[in-house]
């Protein structure tokens, strides 16, 4: 029963590493979004996973739904600010964009 | 009913943005501080009184059947309630004069009503999952509310600020996917039950991790900060200090503390992780706040620095820390509020937020000057103002648990936190008046009222900080001083 | 349980391309149907509700989404990426995986865990009934989202 819990595991941390990789390399603003994105599907498989091993799949789909919803609302966002900090800079250039300091 | 908290400004925020468009002038402000002063009067008043025969657990029925929305209210949340309302309420006001130039006043209003609701749910709930989707609720309306007005620093501001928190949100939401494999539970009791039971340093030790990294990064504390020193100088003034004063201290500090010290139990490796952590916070801050010429910009470093004093505090473990680490919460929203909100008054009297510009603001504008060396004082601690106070348990009790070390270096940062407070002051508001600022004018009336209310009130709880304490910090110390006991013994 | 460790590594893989790929458009497109796959999977999992709206929500509407954006931002030229970072990333990848294989492989029997208590009901009544909590937050997050979207484009009256 564990191993496939940890299958389902590897698989999702596979997807986290994707997805954090793309965040810290990546200048392409859209493209870091797709980060977030592939880290958000490894989390969510490892939730699901979690629940379906354990026998609580219902319970974890509703979680797994929630946390979609959240996604669709962070896209929506995010999308938002690219496309107004593209009105402003007329680049996608994550490079472009930082001109704060940390 | 304590699900008003969430229900009222939910449903006043849906209906929000149709009545922005019907009525342009007075009603959205009008609804908005409303709402948030009805929040603060069922909180001060309802609150004590319930929670006195100990924790309310309300159980709502719909139609008959029992669905499922337990809220709980203990001492801790209750605390936090008060603080959100009364913060929450002194924005609300300043938001009447200060937005005006923004735009859409409907949809600000909306927003922060929505963020209003993610901390109170946060706080209301004993399931770990529903702490996440109240904390991506507070965070989503931040981040739209950070960019609100649509300058370039501020969407840039924003967009880093999301980056960083949705990789948060991700190790938070990783960390629960663990406890809720390895417990089989999601309720706080649960889980506390669950790892009573498996008894597993190890697992313990690597959730632990993943919510410092995710708690950790929403507190702003080094090494999570970077985020923090662009968002909250680009935000709008009131947006600052709902941000500074109570988002950090929601989804940050309360989150870690309510799973360190109910759901984990704070083992000394756990104290000393937290001991560490806030001393690098408060010590690092202090002196990257130095350098500043952004007034904003020195106001938010010192907002890490001073998260640092109640991790610290925290960290001590004993209720002497825990109670001055929580009092030092409320004395910091409020005060650091006070300070934010009077940053926006300079802003907007004079255009700047770059104190080598500013000087002897003092002769024109005598209320917001006044009001800023209450708040500062505030936050250096000097008595007999709260911030005082606060910064004194928390020194004690670092003494009293064996950690003179690091008692020593709060009081060295308390010193230079003192110092470049006291520049504020000299470089904004006294000396020679800047021949720029000759026609300025004092803040209007709204916003003066908003720094007045939150003035007041750091003067009126210094004098009477023992009976604050005693009435509204010391039930929440004690929540946490019981640990996990607190939960197993109510049997959530 | 073949087929479903071909459809987890079919996420992965397309993840992997999204992230490598120049063209922005053939990202998005590579991401929808790592999204497909990720939905298959849940469906083998016994999980048919999270599995439609994943395909449906994730592959349909967020490349949507997606795909709205990048029309509505086509530069005249592209963001030029580091060229070390797409040939490096295969080996990172790699080494990666090793280390996840190694890592899961010597928590095998390690792992203490406690049953959850038993489902009953239906998955309407596990939603509605058990979470209803969850149901009161994802109606503040969708409001969330679409006041956050109303505020950020707003007509401005005035430019500062």
């Amino acid at each position: 029963m564990t191993s496939t819990w940890l299958l389902y595991l590897f698989f999702a941390a596979a997807l986290v590493f994707t997805g954090l990789y793309a965040l810290l390399t990546k200048r392409n603003l859209i493209k870091l979004f797709i980060g977030i994105e592939i880290v958000s599907k490894g989390v969510i498989l490892a939730l699901l996973s979690t629940g379906a091993v354990k026998g609580n799949v219902l319970l974890a789909q509703a979680l797994v739904i929630t946390v979609i919803v959240v996604e669709v609302s962070l896209v929506a966002t995010a999308l938002a600010l690219i496309i107004n900090i593209y009105r402003h800079t007329k680049s996608l250039d994550v490079r472009q964009v930082a001109k704060l300091k940390g | 009913m304590i699900f008003l908290f969430i229900a009222l400004p939910l449903f006043t925020a849906a209906l929000l943005p149709l009545i922005g468009k019907l009525s342009r002038r007075v009603v959205p402000d009008l609804v908005g501080n409303g709402v948030l002063l009805f929040l603060l009067v069922y909180a001060v008043v309802a609150g004590r009184s319930l929670i006195d025969a100990g924790p309310v657990v309300q159980q709502l029925s719909w139609l008959g059947e029992s669905v499922n929305i337990r809220l709980v209210l203990d001492g801790f949340s209750l605390f936090m309630l008060v603080t959100i309302s009364l913060l929450g309420l002194a924005v609300g006001l300043f938001s009447i004069d200060y937005m005006e130039h923004y735009g859409a006043k409907g949809t600000y209003y909306a927003l922060l009503l929505v963020m209003i609701v993610g901390m109170n749910g946060l706080v209301l709930t004993a399931d770990l999952f529903n702490i996440y989707l109240f904390l991506e609720v507070g965070a989503i309306s931040s981040y739209a509310l950070v960019a609100y007005g649509l300058g370039h620093d501020e969407l840039e501001a924003a967009f880093k600020y999301l980056m960083l928190s949705v990789v948060a949100s991700a190790f938070i939401l990783i960390s629960i996917a663990i406890l809720f494999g390895t417990t089989g539970d999601l309720s706080l009791g649960g889980i506390a039950r669950g790892l009573k039971v498996l008894d597993n340093p190890g697992l313990v030790a690597i959730c632990a991790a993943l919510f410092i990294a995710g708690f950790g990064l929403k507190a702003a504390l080094i090494p999570f900060h970077a985020w923090l020193p662009d968002a909250h100088p680009s935000a709008p003034a009131p947006i600052s200090a709902m941000l500074s004063g109570l988002l950090i201290k929601v989804s940050g500090v309360y989150a870690l503390t309510r799973v360190f010290f109910n759901v984990f139990g704070l083992t000394p490796a756990l104290s000393m992780v937290l001991l560490v952590l806030g001393t690098v916070s408060m010590v690092g801050a202090a002196f990257l706040a130095l350098g500043q010429k952004d007034i904003k910009r020195m106001l938010a470093y010192s907002s890490i620095s001073q998260v640092g004093y109640i991790v610290v505090g925290l960290g001590t473990g004993s209720p002497l820390g825990i109670a001055g680490a929580l009092f030092h919460l409320v004395n910091h929203a409020l005060a650091k509020g006070l300070l934010f909100l009077n940053s926006g008054a300079i802003e907007s009297a004079t255009g700047t937020r770059n104190l080598d510009e500013m000087g002897g603001l003092a002769k024109r504008m005598p209320l917001t000057a006044a009001t800023n060396l209450v708040g500062s004082l505030s936050i250096a601690g000097v008595p007999p103002l709260n911030g005082f106070w606060s910064k004194l348990l928390i020194i004690i009790a670092l003494v009293q648990t064996g950690h003179p070390v690091f008692a020593l270096i709060a009081v060295l940062a308390s010193v230079l936190t003192l110092w470049y407070y006291l520049l504020i002051q000299r470089r904004a508001f006294f000396g020679q008046l800047n021949a720029r600022w000759a026609a300025v004018k004092e803040a209007p009336f709204w916003m003066s009222a908003a720094l007045v209310l939150l003035a007041v009130l750091c003067v009126g709880i210094g004098i009477f900080f023992s009976a604050v304490i005693a009435r509204w910090v010391q039930p929440a110390a004690g929540v946490l001083a019981d640990g996990t006991q607190f939960l197993l013994r109510w049997g959530w | 349980m073949t087929l479903q460790t071909i459809l987890l590594i079919g996420v992965v893989l397309f993840s992997a391309l999204a992230v490598i790929a120049r063209d922005l458009l053939k990202a998005a497109i590579s991401l929808a149907v790592a999204s497909l796959c990720l939905g298959l999977v849940f469906f083998g999992l016994g999980a048919p509700y999270a599995g439609v709206f994943e395909i449906s929500v994730v592959a349909g509407l967020i490349t949507v989404l997606f795909i709205l954006t990048i029309a509505l931002t086509k530069t005249g030229g592209d963001v030029r990426e580091a060229k070390l970072v797409n040939i490096v990333f295969p080996l990172f990848f790699l080494v990666f995986l090793v280390v996840d294989a190694l890592v899961m492989r010597s928590l095998l029997r390690k792992i203490p865990v406690l049953d959850a208590p038993a489902e009953s009901g239906s998955f309407g009544q596990v939603l509605w009934q058990q979470r209803t909590f969850d149901l009161i937050g994802q109606i503040a997050i969708i409001l969330a989202g679409v006041f956050a979207v109303l505020a950020l484009f707003r007509k401005r009256e005035n430019h500062d």
